[in-house]
């Protein structure tokens, strides 16, 4: 079986300075893998070079067999290569119907197979996408990344900004996405113990170091060491592995801002 | 979806469509009134002015950039197909030629045989042209130079501020503007009529319209419908306003935003360039002024259709090109019409945009931006004065212009300095308001124009002594300034900065048009004391030195003209450090967090207006005292395009980039040093002007002085000894592109404090009670704090380069 994805002793970054760092990857068709690590690791670099969205250093990133060096970005997606971006990047001013037929466009995807992922978007098919609420705007952007029929999907941080309770919803969907359609993922999540669930292996970057990659199970079966790349030496070790609070800027935000509460629940009127 | 109607939300409508209605039936029960607004020239003036509007809103639509020089392209189209029609000859921009140089020293050299190989003007065809090879071959042309200016312009900039892409596209309105006037000087050029229709009358009933104009309507509206299909019913549409909005979307969906935008570039230059060619044919004429100041009704019409909407922009652009004949007919007919001097005021038509687009933005703005309204993009940083450029920069410089400003420069070189002088004035008043408070105004030189004459009748009609005159003019420009500041209240960025052209537009033709108040063909005469007029050639003795050489212009006005610099300059520099000039920055960054903090949007920014003005003001009395008469030349509005366009430049942020907007401004030292040292004609000073826009814009959105800055801190960083690198704790995309970005003063600790005393925004604040976590809701600390910037508008604090582009 060829890999969809391959990753060769990948170096890229931003203005020079390698983030992620001779990193080794490949995924499968009909298999999840894991992306893991702590904020900085250098997760959705990898993602945003392999989208072509920023550019390689060295090394190299082969999509279904074909390198990314020098290709426009906008010519693996009409192969089969679907990507949902950190912020989502929904087309606000677009209704939802109008986001998902962007999608089709190129692929001559299925809309119906689509949405019956996600029947709670049905109701709101005329809804311009920037009045949903964040989500019900997670569940349009996997919704839409699944229009274009994906060999290959790369979902980064699927749970930013939604309540826990979601995210336990919406990771499993991507089980059931890939007994269908036999599509591979790469998945970049934070909640790690919801994140191994699902997948069947998984990588840990820390810093742009490759440190750990095997089976769920394997990985799993290290969670302290998994925790203390979280929270750096000595950290604690309590089981809270998705609070991340070594980083420094984000402690004052250990207080939940008013701004995430509006997302806690999938309330059709949205938060605006 | 429906959405409950609130009543002031039906009183916003409904109002204004009921005086439209209103003004409809008066106009159609009279019948004098009804032929002249339903008259064939009002349709074709009305078809031209609906093809530029749709031309805006597709390049809006499909890459975020209002282009001010949409009509301009109509004009060249016109000249293109003319100049095919006639000659067979396609005229060539002229480049400038790299070469130049050195044959400029080689004639200062003292040969003057010697000459470098120059561009090619034209290419020829042979003899004149038939109408469809004409007309095909502008199309191309003009297909071709929309594809030339999304690739060579508006693409490199498409992370760029949006004042960044404004003020190329200024740059690209001065150069068409400056290639037709060096080809075809400023006289009208005569167009062949369409082969096809004639000007046999058609009754359509209510009215009459030749065939050719009737034919120019049916185009257009064939037209504005088909590219409502196009964007509204097909997928190219429909990628063109994803990719507009996201660009990153977009490509992770396979579609290529960069061409998306080329074909809507090429898609108006084309349609523009079409009606552009047709309507001058139904004219007979062309000239390179009439069509290019069009782009005001034209924006406006596009205002209306809120830079979306096809079928309204359409019905706009008719009803603002049609009442024009009617205006005018008023003027001449009705005893009420506003006189001035038993003359009907000039440019009442051009007041009806003005009106259209202040009670547009004022029923649909907002005094402070919604949430996930973007604002006027990253502009560029905004250093304080260190208190040694303070202390010895200021004197340094002045002394360095003085001296041989005074006693060394040849009269044309003083001329340069002093025309620099002034201009450095009118760069730092927008300055004040574009670099400190993030508002774009086009109107300053109307600004200046008013006080200007304003000087020149108070002191030759009521006979003020000197500086008192200053005052008060700079008094109106500050009232003025004022009432510019109140629509400003509620809209920012593009949509002021075409309120502010419409206002500019206006005040040209109302008040600087206008024989009562200008002082006829020879411009008002200002009264100014000798030691100041620059026409006195008497050389005077202080404390032993000679001052003059005996020729004009007098070295005393340069002296005038520098310590009202140097006084501004401080005023300028002094207010940046000021708490106001902190709020003013705070108010540029984020309007919304400004007003969280305390700050008083509305009085801040009535403020900064009131200043901006009032420096504008006294420039334009120094323009007045300096020339000695005031002709409206100096003030039209695109001397404020103009402006803005070289204080941008110059570095919009802070007084070094005013100066060094002052030292590229047209007739300033850098033009003056290029004419007299390289020997450039004055000809090119345009063309050039309008190119260096362009270009400076495109490399270096931050300004000259902005850019030399950055230089000079990576200069000095380079330069120091390395302090050990710190490796890089985030790599979230979003933080990257935010550290990437200079780091601006968002609101400074003792800007919230003394107005909001204990501020409640403090990070550190106790964990409020409601902060209890569930077991399993323990939020995601990181992951909640950079949502708050991607969920609002998906981009607005997230990403800056995407934040500018969905602008």
């Amino acid at each position: 079986m060829t890999a969809l994805l391959e990753i060769d002793g990948l170096y890229s970054g931003y203005a020079g300075v390698a983030m992620v760092r001779d990193l080794n990857l490949t995924v499968h068709a009909g298999e999840i893998v894991a992306l893991l690590g702590p904020n900085g690791a250098g997760k959705t670099t990898t993602l945003l070079t392999t989208s072509g969205l920023n550019p390689v250093m060295k090394g190299d990133i082969r999509v279904f067999g074909r390198s990314v060096r020098g290709r426009p970005a906008h010519r693996a997606p009409r192969e089969g290569l679907a990507h949902v971006l950190e912020d989502r990047s929904l087309f606000y001013q677009l209704t939802v119907a109008e986001n998902l037929r962007l999608a089709a466009a190129r692929s001559r995807g299925d809309l119906d197979r689509a949405l019956s992922y996600f029947p709670a978007l049905e109701p709101l098919l005329g809804r311009r996408a920037g009045l949903l609420s964040g989500g019900e705007q997670q569940m349009l952007a996997m919704a839409r990344a699944l229009t274009s029929k994906p060999r290959l999907l790369m979902v980064d941080e699927m749970s930013l900004g939604l309540a826990p309770v979601i995210v336990e919803r919406l990771l499993p969907v991507l089980r059931r996405i890939v007994d269908d359609t036999g599509a591979g993922v790469l998945l970049v999540e934070q909640h790690v113990h919801l994140a191994l669930e699902v997948a069947d292996r998984a990588a840990v970057l820390v810093h742009g170091d490759l440190v750990a990659s095997g089976t769920t199970a394997e990985i799993a079966g290290r969670a302290a060491a998994l925790e203390s790349t979280y929270f750096g030496a000595g950290a604690r070790t309590d089981d809270r592995t998705d609070d991340r609070t070594d980083d420094p800027k984000a402690a004052p935000d250990a207080v939940p801002d008013a701004d995430a509460e509006p997302d806690l629940d999938a309330d059709p009127e949205g938060s605006r | 979806m429906t959405r409950p109607r609130t009543p002031s939300a039906r009183l916003r409508t409904g109002v204004p469509a009921l005086v439209v209605v209103a003004l409809l039936a008066v106009i159609l029960a009279k019948g004098d009134y009804r032929a002249n607004f339903f008259s064939g020239g009002g349709f074709a003036l009305g078809a031209l002015v609906a093809a530029i509007a749709l031309g805006v809103v597709v390049t809006y639509r499909g890459s975020g950039v209002v282009n001010l020089a949409g009509a301009a392209v109509a004009m060249y189209a016109a000249y293109v197909y003319a100049d095919l029609r006639a000659h067979g000859d396609l005229f060539l921009p002229p480049l400038p030629n790299p070469l130049a140089p050195i044959e400029g020293l080689v004639h200062l050299a003292g040969d003057d045989s010697f000459a470098v190989p120059h561009w090619p003007t034209s290419v020829s065809f042979g003899t004149a042209m038939g109408f469809w090879p004409a007309l095909v071959l502008a199309l191309v042309f003009c297909a071709l130079f929309g594809l030339v200016l999304h690739v060579a312009v508006f693409r490199p900039l498409r992370h760029a501020p949006v004042l960044a892409k404004v003020v190329a596209s200024v740059g690209v309105l001065l150069f068409l503007q400056a290639v037709v006037v060096r080809r075809f000087s400023t006289t009208t050029q005569v167009v062949g009529p369409l082969p096809f229709v004639d000007k046999t009358q058609v009754d359509l009933g209510l009215f009459k319209i030749t065939q050719e104009q009737l034919f120019v309507v049916c185009l257009v509206l064939v037209l504005a419908v088909a590219l409502w299909a196009l964007f509204g019913r097909s997928r190219f549409g429909l990628a063109v306003r994803a990719a507009a909005e996201n660009e990153k979307g977009a490509t992770v969906l396979g579609f290529s935003a960069d061409r998306l935008a080329a074909a809507t570039w090429v898609l108006s230059t084309v349609v523009t360039g079409l009606l552009g060619i047709f309507v001058a044919s139904v004219n007979s004429a062309v000239d390179p002024n009439t069509m290019p100041a069009l782009i005001v009704p034209a924006v406006t019409a596009a205002l209306v259709g809120g830079f979306t909407s096809f079928g309204w922009t359409t019905l706009a652009a008719f009803g603002l090109g049609m009442q024009v004949s009617l205006v005018t007919f008023l003027g001449a007919n009705e005893s009420w019409f506003p006189k001035a001097g038993g003359l009907p005021v000039p440019g009442v038509d051009l007041l009806v945009p003005l009106v259209v687009i202040v009670a547009v933005l004022a029923l649909r703005g907002q005094s402070l931006p919604t949430r996930g309204v973007l604002g006027p993009g990253r502009l560029p940083f905004s250093p304080s004065a260190r208190p040694w450029a303070l202390r010895y920069g200021g004197p340094g410089l002045a002394v360095v212009a003085l001296i041989p400003g005074v006693f060394f420069l040849s009269p044309a070189m003083r001329d340069g300095l002093t025309n620099t002088l002034t201009g450095i004035v009118i760069c730092l008043s927008i300055v004040v308001l574009t670099g400190f408070i993030g508002q774009i105004s086009l109107a300053q030189t109307s600004f200046a124009g008013l006080s200007a004459y304003t000087v020149a009748s108070l002191s030759t009609h009521h006979g003020w002594p000197f500086p008192l005159p200053i005052l008060a003019g700079a008094a109106v420009a500050v009232v003025a300034g004022v009432l510019v500041a109140l629509p400003a209240l509620r809209v920012r960025g593009v949509h002021l900065a075409i309120a502010t052209l419409a206002f500019a537009v206006a005040v040209d033709k109302v008040v600087f048009a206008n024989s009562w108040i200008n002082g006829g063909f020879d411009g008002a005469t200002v009264t100014t004391p000798d030691l100041l007029r620059s026409q006195d050639t008497a050389t005077h003795e202080f404390l032993g030195v000679t001052i003059g050489d005996g020729t004009q212009p007098n070295p005393l006005t340069l002296v005038f003209c520098l310590v009202v610099v140097v006084a501004l300059g401080y005023l300028v520099a002094n207010l940046r450090r000021s708490l106001t000039g902190r709020q003013m920055l705070a108010i540029r960054s984020n309007e919304r967090a400004a007003a969280a903090a305390g700050v008083n949007v509305a009085a801040v920014k009535v403020l900064a207006f009131g200043v901006s003005a009032f420096i504008a003001g006294v420039g334009g009395a120094v323009i007045a005292y300096r020339t000695g008469n005031v002709t409206p030349d100096k003030f039209l509005y695109d001397k404020s395009l103009m402006f803005f366009a070289f204080a941008y430049l110059g570095g919009i942020a802070s007084v070094t980039g005013a100066v060094t907007g002052g030292l590229l401004v047209g007739g300033g030292l850098g033009f003056t040093v290029l004419n007299q040292v390289f020997g450039l004609p004055d000809e090119f000073v345009l063309l050039l002007g309008g190119l260096g826009l362009v270009v400076t814009a495109v490399l270096n959105p931050e300004g000259v002085a902005g850019k030399a800055r950055t230089d000079l801190l990576a200069l000095r960083r380079r330069l120091r000894p390395p302090a050990p690198a710190d490796p890089p704790t985030s790599t979230d995309s979003a933080t990257m592109a935010d550290s990437s970005t200079p780091a601006e003063p968002l609101i400074p600790a003792d800007t919230a404090t003394p107005t909001t005393g204990p501020t409640p925004t403090v990070p550190s604040a106790a964990p409020t009670p409601n902060a209890a976590p569930t077991p399993n809701a323990a939020p995601t600390p990181v992951a909640s704090g950079s949502a708050a910037g991607s969920h609002v508008s998906g981009s607005a604090g997230a990403t800056p380069a995407v934040a500018g582009e969905a602008r």
